[in-house]
């Protein structure tokens, strides 16, 4: 658009209320203080300089708007000065002082700290001034108030208010210079350069500088001085009756909004006792005279005895300044009101629900129905609504501030709550311990409830101001128009001219009328009744609220009219009928409110406001940047032990003592779920205090400050709420995979192994939380930390494998699925890696054609299985021979701890899990090698059954190879089968004799044997792991069969052909037909098939024989069994080499120990051969025979199924899968 | 100083009503431009925060391809 091109105001406007109608999607739910980048505040007070437009106004009043307009500039300054003495901090501390007069560069230390404070100093001057010139003004008012003349005159509500501000301001001022003792250490180092350089030279500056010490260092300078000078003011206590009376009933009444005034008129009435109070003129003597009323102020005293004073200082009103008995107050029971949260909070939970309702039916009303202005009625009760949101927020508000002032004046200590350490600090004392459990967690519910509603209202805040303009208009029109003409009818026909004219005066200040002017031909005017000749005004309306003057003038002319008291003259009051006097009391105590509702966005902020509950300037200055550290020793502490008192210094204090953390971190620790969603609102406070920081102490260092805190405070949420986040899925997707029965059982046993309910789901949406005008991505920083969780967890479980033997592969699939369902529990809210491919990483098995859980498994299988397991066929099962160790003991490396979260999630949850793996260890059996089929996959068997093929072939080629060479020298030339002839025992008598070399050999059992043993186990564990892989593939077979065309029956009802319904389905899920060479994946791997190779060693069936009758001479009852010690792998092995070389039927035809087994069956007999018992031998022959028979059934099948492959076609090589995850 | 008459006082009180109606009515729409620019503001930072998830998502699974086709060393 061109710059020349003009827009009309209604286009413009239209342009604006266009933008409501965009869609502004935030899928965030909203958990926090209002989050604004931008905030639009309109600022229409003019403190009364426009009041000479008013001409038409009583001029008394106009005149009386001229020092209201003075007196608000002066507590503005005086509030600056405050500012300043509060925030002080000590500068003194940081300069170094020369030691010595002899040091060299003195002067130029000295130069250096009169350049640097000097501009602090002036501070400090014009704070001088300024208080003798506020004092002086304050007298100089209510000497001019108190002279006899004008003492009969009405005196306003305004002006009396301001008159007690002043009163505060003065206490105030005065408490901080007492309190700041940095600022006298201050000015005196000043004093001193400034002396020593001779800087003032003059007279004049030397007797300021005088004064300025003087000043600063006499406690109670400013309070003392307004009293001695109001002493000298006749009358001054009448003044400062009404003073005190009129806060009295403005705190009676409610007539106050934000909780600072609350606050401003309690001191109002405690320093205006004390300044009323002196040998003249004692306060009992006036509560005497009905002047002022004691018992109510004492009430008052008691509902609210501390009352924050400025920032973290508080201060007990009754009591300490004004020396007189309290009855109630001064007594310590039952404890103020304030010191009790707990007692607020069911209300404030009422108040707040029914606020809330009734609110959000009007904001569903507004924000569906378009309208462009309700009636006026419908206004008037937004406008209601309105102010009783701000009255809530603000009475909250109160009630937490007031809370806070007197947990800071009544310290807890290690006698009252024995969580506090004896050498506790005093803020500590005051904050951190002094506050129990429910209290925080009433408190962080008021927050909640406070910044909860803050939203809402701001939200509603065009609609909320809008109406409120309306409503004001019209009732002020209304009133002025309307209402005003029958007194002022009256009044001029009573010719009351006073009355008149006041009225005459109100309704040309602010009236609106329609035609521009007073319309000239009203009957009243001229003090005449309507006629029958109706007369009719119609009030315009408009949507502007009056100005701040305006205002102004009205209500003072309105209050003039109904005052009770005019110094002994009849009263206009009386002049009026009672239903006027009563209309225009309702109309004025109405529009109290206004002049806030007019200024809607400031005065929600106002209640709003919760930043002093960071503040802690006061005790900053107390402790003086020290921390005390006494003696910590355990004896009788002597006065030795003063000199071990030592100071730390410190300018700020840590985290822990921080009221925003202390809440924050309450909700952390104690992972109340119900407390979750609010763990954002105390954050916020942060937010309060950096910006009360920025706008109104102006203070750059303490934004800073609170800045750092922040960053501090937010890396800490994010640790502990990620960590807590994360054990909690942990925990979930442990118990959920645990069995129902056994958690049943376990939760019987007391262990409780379920989790608590936790309501992370909104905070983890939480995608731009507002602190310190940034916004943080709290989802993502959240995601980021539980990733890396993720990989330390799948780390732990592959290190906790790795730290123990080839049992724990079943524990290691279980870790892993839990992590998994974790990981899928945790991937709705979080945006985290792929599964598979954090668990690959992890098994450092992305770089790495094979990982870590490959590795061990071959290492566990080379170093402790082979060499220490036996096999039983019964139980398929690999066992460790007991008690005895065959291989040296494996070192492996040594278990790291690892946390609960890590692992299980939980104490309990560990515990149920690791009994029910402990069922798994001792044994390989099906359960461990389906699980390392699964974990490993193609590659990972390939590569173990690879590499125990190599070990295969060291054995046969090394020790085997060499035992059997040695045995074959030993081997009887001829060793035929003898005859039946010579009987069982003769043929075994004869045996032994042969063999008797070899029986003897020592190394048989220890070496050879073995070795045996270790070739069979290799033999068992490729075919026992090829069976659990086909059976793997089964199912997975079963899954992948849509994608292989392979369809179920579906369910036909009469009548419909099958086929057809085939043939639909088989189109419905033609799509997934993309995998037509799925079948690689299904193909057998026949493992065994590749143990061809040609067998070098000369064991032939002969040797094989002598060793078998070796080991079927049954042993005596206290020795090993041959089973015991090596299992069936014994068998297979000797098997496998005889199968192999093609003499299964030369063994079973020639086999020794088969020999005398026949023999036997025939004559029957059982004696002792040479010590052997001959039936035993028999069996046991007989039972080998049966193992030996049905190893080679096996093995024909296996070699069978490999020889015809090999003669239909050749094996075709399928390059193994790459990685198992893809298919 | 003369008071000037009444009527004219009073058309300047009437004035200055119209006047501040205007003025609210400017500030009312400029506090309306502010909200919307505030939930602006807010949808905007919601939806790059999911665009920024994503994207850093991609750039994950990148690197990691990246690594498992390399196998150590990098592209370039």
């Amino acid at each position: 658009m061109s710059v020349s091109e003009k827009v009309s105001l209604s286009d413009a406007l239209s342009n604006v209320d266009v933008l409501d109608e965009l869609t502004l999607p935030d899928e965030q739910p909203c958990i926090e203080a209002a989050p604004c980048s931008i905030l639009y505040q309109a600022n229409f007070d003019t403190n009364f300089e426009d009041r000479n437009g008013f001409v038409t106004g009583i001029a008394k009043y106009i005149e009386e708007a001229t020092v209201h307009a003075n007196l608000n500039e002066l507590l503005e300054e005086g509030n600056a000065h405050a500012v300043m003495l509060y925030t002080w901090r000590c500068c003194s501390r940081a300069i170094p002082q020369p030691r010595s007069n002899e040091q060299p560069d003195r002067v130029h230390i000295y130069e250096r700290t009169v350049q640097v404070l000097a501009p602090e100093v002036d501070k400090l001057l014009h704070f001088m001034y300024f208080q003798r010139k506020a004092i002086e003004r304050f007298c100089g008012e209510v000497r001019r108030l108190c002279h006899a003349e004008k003492r009969r005159d009405f005196v306003s509500e305004a002006y009396l208010l301001t008159l007690g501000k002043f009163v505060n301001m003065f206490a105030v001022l005065d408490e901080l210079k007492n309190m700041k003792s940095s600022v006298k250490n201050d000015y005196s180092t000043y004093r001193r350069a400034a002396q020593f350089l001779k800087v003032m030279s003059d007279s004049q500056s030397l007797q300021e500088s005088q004064n300025l010490s003087m000043f600063l260092a006499t406690q109670n300078k400013i309070r003392d001085t307004v009293k001695d000078a109001l002493e000298k003011i006749s009358g001054y206590e009448d003044l400062l009756a009404d003073v005190v009376n009129i806060c009295v009933h403005m705190f009676e009444t409610k007539m106050y909004l934000t909780p600072s005034e609350k606050h401003m008129l309690v001191k109002v009435m405690g320093f205006g006792l004390f300044l009323m109070d002196s040998e003249i003129c004692n306060i009992n003597r006036l509560d005497q005279k009905k002047k002022i009323k004691l018992d109510r102020i004492d009430r008052i005293f008691k509902n609210l005895e501390v009352v924050p004073l400025f920032g973290d200082m508080q201060i007990r009103v009754a009591g300490t300044r004004i020396k007189m008995p309290w009855p109630l107050s001064s007594s310590p029971n039952p404890p103020s009101p304030q010191a009790d949260l707990m007692v607020h909070l069911p209300q404030i939970r009422e108040e707040h629900q029914n606020y809330i309702s009734e609110l959000a039916r009007y904001s569903n009303e507004v924000t569906t129905t378009f309208k462009e202005a309700g009636s006026d009625s419908e206004n008037k009760a937004v406008t209601e609504l309105c102010l009783r949101g701000l009255q809530l927020l603000s009475s909250w508000c109160s009630v937490l501030t007031e809370l806070c002032s007197w947990k800071l004046l009544h310290p807890t200590d290690h006698a009252s709550n024995p969580r506090c350490p004896p050498d506790a600090e005093e803020y500590e004392r005051a904050t951190r311990y002094n506050y129990t459990s429910e209290e925080k967690f009433a408190m962080i519910e008021v927050i909640a409830m406070i910044k909860g509603l803050q939203v809402l209202m701001a939200r509603m805040e065009t609609v909320f101001s809008d109406a409120a303009r309306r409503s004001i208009y019209a009732e002020l029109q209304d009133f002025v128009q309307l209402v005003l003409r029958e007194p002022l009818r009256k009044a001029i026909k009573n010719k009351k001219d006073l009355i008149r004219s006041i009225i005459v005066s109100v309704r040309e200040t602010c009236g609106d009328w329609a035609r521009g002017c007073e319309p000239q031909q009203d009957p009243a005017l001229r003090g005449k009744k309507d006629g029958e000749a109706s007369f009719t005004i119609k009030v315009p309306r408009r949507n502007v609220g009056p100005s701040s003057t305006q205002l102004y003038m009205v209500r003072t002319q309105l209050e003039a009219l109904i005052s009770d008291k005019s110094g002994g003259r009849r009263t206009l009051r009386k002049d009026l009928d009672a239903a006027t006097a009563q209309q225009i009391d309702h109309f004025h105590k109405q529009s109290f409110y206004w002049a806030y509702l007019l200024n809607l966005s400031d005065s929600l902020q106002k209640c709003c406001d919760l930043s002093q509950l960071w503040y802690r300037e006061f005790y900053l200055e107390m402790t003086m940047g020290r921390k005390v550290n006494k003696c910590t020793v355990r004896h009788q502490h002597n006065e030795e032990c003063n000199d071990l008192i030592t100071m730390e210094k410190r300018i700020q204090f840590p985290i822990e003592m921080s009221m925003p953390w202390i809440l924050t971190d309450h909700i952390l620790r104690t992972k109340e779920p119900a407390m979750m969603e609010y763990v954002l609102y105390p954050l916020d406070l942060y937010n309060d205090s950096a910006q009360y920081a920025l706008t109104v102490f102006k203070k750059q260092f303490l934004y800073d400050e609170v800045e750092a805190e922040v960053n501090l405070c937010f890396d800490q949420f994010v640790y502990k709420l990620s960590e807590q986040v994360y054990a909690h899925y942990k925990q979930l997707a442990a118990s959920m995979l645990l069995d129902k029965r056994y958690r049943a059982e376990c939760a019987a046993r007391g262990a409780s192994t379920g989790c608590n309910a936790g309501r992370y789901a909104s905070l983890l949406k939480q995608r731009h939380v507002a602190l310190l005008g940034r916004h943080v991505d709290l989802c993502a920083l959240v995601a980021q930390r539980i990733n890396a969780d993720m990989h330390r967890a799948l780390d732990a479980a592959v290190a906790k494998f790795e730290a123990g033997d080839i049992t724990g592969v079943v524990e290691l699939e279980g870790l892993i699925s839990v992590n998994r369902l974790c990981h899928k529990l945790l991937s709705r809210f979080l945006s985290l890696d792929d599964f598979e491919s954090i668990l690959r990483e992890s098994d450092h098995g992305v770089l790495a054609p094979y990982g870590r859980v490959t590795l061990h498994v071959f290492w566990e299988l080379n170093y402790d299985f082979l060499p220490n397991y036996c096999y039983n066929a019964a139980t398929d099962r690999f066992v460790k021979c007991r008690g005895i160790q065959f291989a040296a003991g494996v070192q492996r490396e040594r278990p790291q701890q690892y946390g609960h979260a890590l692992l299980w999630g939980s104490k309990q949850l560990s515990l149920a899990y690791s009994a029910q793996y402990a069922q798994y260890n001792g044994f390989v059996g099906a359960q461990h090698l389906h699980a390392l089929v699964r974990l490993l996959g193609y590659q990972g068997v390939a590569v173990v059954i690879s590499e125990l093929l190599g070990v295969a072939r060291g054995l046969l080629h090394g020790t085997l190879a060499q035992f059997t060479r040695a045995l074959a020298a030993a081997m009887p030339r001829h060793c035929k089968l003898p005859r039946y002839d010579y009987g069982s025992n003769g043929v075994l008598g004869y045996y032994h004799a042969q063999l008797t070399d070899i029986v003897q050999y020592p190394d048989a059992r220890t070496e050879l044997f073995h070795a045996f043993r270790e070739l069979g186990n290799i033999i068992l564990f490729c075919m026992l792991i090829e069976q659990a892989l086909s059976q793997e593939e089964v199912t997975d077979l079963l899954h992948a069969a849509p994608f292989q065309n392979i369809l179920p029956r579906p369910y036909a009802p009469e009548g419909e052909k099958p086929e057809t319904k085939q043939k639909r389905l088989e189109a419905k899920y033609a799509a997934l037909q993309i995998v037509q060479n799925v079948d690689k994946y299904g193909c057998g791997l026949s493992l065994l098939s590749i143990y061809t190779y040609n067998n070098t060693v000369v064991v032939d069936c002969l040797l094989w024989s002598a060793l078998q009758f070796l080991y079927c001479i049954p042993v005596g009852d206290t020795q090993f069994t041959v089973e015991e010690l090596f299992g069936e792998g014994l068998h297979w092995a000797g098997c496998t080499i005889i199968a192999l070389l093609g003499q299964q039927r030369r063994f079973e035809a020639l086999d020794f120990s088969y020999h005398i087994l026949r023999v036997q069956r025939v004559d029957g007999k059982d004696e002792l051969v040479k010590g052997i018992p001959l039936k035993r031998m028999v069996d046991r022959i007989r039972r080998f025979q049966v193992l030996n028979s049905q190893i080679f059934g096996v093995l024909a099948r296996h070699l069978a199924a490999d020889d015809e492959r090999a003669g239909v076609e050749h094996v075709r090589c399928f390059p193994p899968p790459a990685a198992p995850h893809h298919n | 100083m003369s008071t000037p008459p009444r009527e004219t006082i009073q058309k300047q009180i009437q004035q200055d009503w119209a006047n501040r109606e205007y003025i609210e009515v400017i500030t009312g729409s400029i506090k309306k431009i502010t909200d919307f620019l505030n939930s602006f503001d807010m949808s905007c930072r919601s939806r790059l925060a999911t665009l920024n998830e994503k994207l850093t998502s991609l750039e994950r699974k990148i690197d990691y391809l990246e690594a498992c086709v390399t196998k150590g060393e990098t592209l370039t």
